[in-house]
């Protein structure tokens, strides 16, 4: 909200005169209702500049448009493709693309419709290597425009790709683009999980023989280090939301069960004391509360705890087989995944355990984990075959696929936002259009 | 295709001749320097400890194949009739030649989640182990491993293969 109003003062403030004669319409529209998407038109990017810069500003329009579609909050037509345009669009994208040597330049426009009064005037600038970003930040902003929060199209997510009986930990883009292999040791590497503000990933790895253990690496490479080899298993380990400590679970005291350590992972301390198997943690985005999987009422089931491991209570009862919790970020639900017949089905529920809601099913659907504005959860499933990475826009779409250059996908983990996106306001990359159009 | 491949016993091996893996007392090494945690740095500002020994180990130990598999019900890991016999028969073995070591791996099929196969499979691994134990057998010579749904001896997505891939595997280690 203060960031919102902030904006908008500035782009008065910044702002052509005469283009803000009158204060500009407040479009923010509330959109939680499922399949209530704001149908938005988006045009040509105009190029100039070089004269390749045709090329890039038609896939840039491309990603642009994509970005909306997958922000779950618009219905987006494209001006260039014939039939497309929406006649009840209640706005339109667009603007221009310059390219001059190794520099981009995004002047983006909104304006909403049949006034065409501007919404959003901005520029973007970036090198030529971050063209997707550059756009990427106006689709952001757009969606902050019209909801009061920023869409997820600077995100990463993390996930591991199968090759041959291996699993290497990758990371990409959102949309899939700009993957990259973080460790190349042809061991089994598995369950990544961001640091809160996206510096760190932990993950689970037989590397260097012996059990799974837990390690941690920087998301844009370099080698991994070691939190916990203790003896026995070391997995499933996820920082707090405050990044001052991990969860885990280690066998070390001879069965499964949830340990608490520091980021570093030292001092472990024990939250959970059953002879049934508990794994699965996962934080309540306050960091009060841990959800879980146990066995201790003689199959696998989602259960919730306090931080210090009391008051446990089981959240889950309808389905013999529910594990792979994960709280989304705004706390008020879970997703997780239910066994029914063949495969695993994902659910949501209040955090209370009720309105249990069917929100993924088809093939074998695993790992669910949430995107940071909560609209999406990405996941790995068996429903076209091979097991690939989809998301679900939790609005009755049908999931769609992320593409991970052809390789086996899955365990994915969505990233934050990058820091200071939700101010958007950074001076030396972000700049207001101050009346520079013809 | 249904056995460990060498590499995979090279690698065991090399982990116990590393004493990475320790036996089940022993305690993992931990590296010197303690690992980045997502403070407002960005860099680790220790140098890294050592890099994990490269996968050239020498030749393979003797043959895992004299030791039976100990095969599990769905979700289970309760020992069956069949597992106590496989048991009693590696039971005799382990007796009859005191100096050989073994890792006890413990497998899933694919039809649990990841996270949960592990924990599952370690307990089907240690439930083998507590039964040699009982025979007399010295825990110090056995090490447990899960692998989870991750090794699957069979890739099948029927019930053959699941059953396959529902056991503990013995790998001599020495």
């Amino acid at each position: 909200m203060m960031t919102r109003a902030f904006l908008l003062a500035w782009m008065i403030v910044a702002g052509t005169p005469a283009a803000w004669a009158q204060a500009p319409s407040d479009v923010r529209i509330d959109i939680h209702g499922a399949g209530q998407r704001i149908p938005i038109d988006c045009e040509s990017l105009a190029p100039s500049g070089d004269r390749n810069a045709r090329n890039w500003s038609t896939q840039a329009d491309e990603v642009l448009a994509h970005d909306l579609e997958w922000s779950a909050v618009f219905l987006v037509s494209r001006s260039w493709a014939p039939g497309s345009r929406s006649f009840d669009a209640q706005a339109v994208v667009g603007g221009r693309l310059a390219v001059n040597g190794n520099q981009v330049r995004l002047m983006g426009e909104v304006r909403d419709l049949p006034a065409r009064r501007p919404i959003l005037v901005r520029e973007y600038r970036g090198t030529l290597q971050e063209w997707r970003s550059v756009v990427h930040r106006f689709a952001d902003d757009i969606v902050l425009q019209f909801t009061g929060e920023m869409g997820v199209a600077q995100t990463q997510i993390a996930f591991v790709t199968k090759n041959g009986s291996s699993k290497e930990l990758c990371v990409a883009d959102y949309d899939g683009a700009n993957l990259r292999t973080l460790t190349a040791d042809q061991s089994i590497a598995l369950s990544p999980a961001w640091a809160p503000d996206g510096s760190l990933l932990l993950f689970t790895s037989y590397r260097g023989g012996g059990g799974p253990r837990v390690f941690v690496i920087h998301p844009q490479g370099g080698r991994p280090y070691l939190v916990s080899g203790r003896p026995g298993l070391n997995t499933s380990a996820s920082y707090s939301p405050d990044g001052r400590d991990i969860v885990c679970t280690l066998s070390q005291d001879g069965n499964a069960e949830i340990y608490l350590l520091d980021a570093r992972g030292s001092a472990p301390r024990r939250l959970t004391n059953h002879r049934g198997i508990d794994t699965s943690p996962a934080w309540s985005p306050t960091g009060r509360e841990i959800a879980f999987t146990s066995d201790r009422s003689g199959t696998p089931q989602v259960y919730v705890m306090d931080r210090d491991g009391s008051n446990i209570r089981r959240l889950t009862y309808d389905v013999d087989y529910t594990d792979s919790p994960a709280w989304s970020p705004k706390g008020d639900r879970l997703a997780f995944v239910a066994r029914t017949g063949g495969g695993f089905d994902i659910h949501t529920c209040r955090a209370d355990g009720t309105d249990t809601r069917l929100v993924v099913t088809g093939g074998s659907n695993e790992n669910p984990r949430w995107a940071p504005d909560g609209r999406h959860l990405v996941f790995s499933s068996s429903r076209d075959g091979p097991i690939g990475l989809y998301i679900s826009d939790l609005d009755g779409t049908p999931p769609r696929k992320l593409l991970t250059a052809g390789r086996v996908a899955l365990s994915p983990a969505w990233g934050p936002r990058p820091r200071g996106s939700g101010a958007a306001l950074d001076g030396s990359t972000l700049n207001p259009v101050t009346g520079g159009r013809p | 295709m249904n056995e460990r491949s060498p590499r995979w016993l090279a690698v065991t091996v090399l982990a116990a001749v590393l004493g990475v893996a320790g036996c089940a007392s022993k305690k993992a090494p931990e590296p010197s320097t303690p690992p980045p945690v997502p403070q407002a740095t960005e860099t680790p500002q220790t140098p890294p400890p050592a890099p994990a020994p490269a996968e050239t180990a020498p030749a393979p130990a003797p043959g895992s194949s004299d030791f039976q598999p100990v095969f599990f019900d769905f979700d289970s890991y309760t020992l069956r009739d069949d597992g106590r016999s496989a048991l009693d028969q590696n039971a005799k073995l382990l007796r009859d030649n005191p100096s050989l070591a073994i890792t006890i791996e413990g497998h899933c099929d694919e039809r649990g989640t990841a996270e949960y196969n592990q924990a599952l499979g370690e307990r089907r691994a240690q439930a083998a182990r507590d039964y040699l134990a009982a025979a007399g057998i010295a825990a110090s010579r056995m090490q447990v491993i899960s692998y989870g749904k991750e090794r699957p001896f069979d890739p099948g997505h029927d019930e053959a293969a699941w059953q396959k891939n529902r056991r503990a595997h013995f790998v001599v280690r020495s």
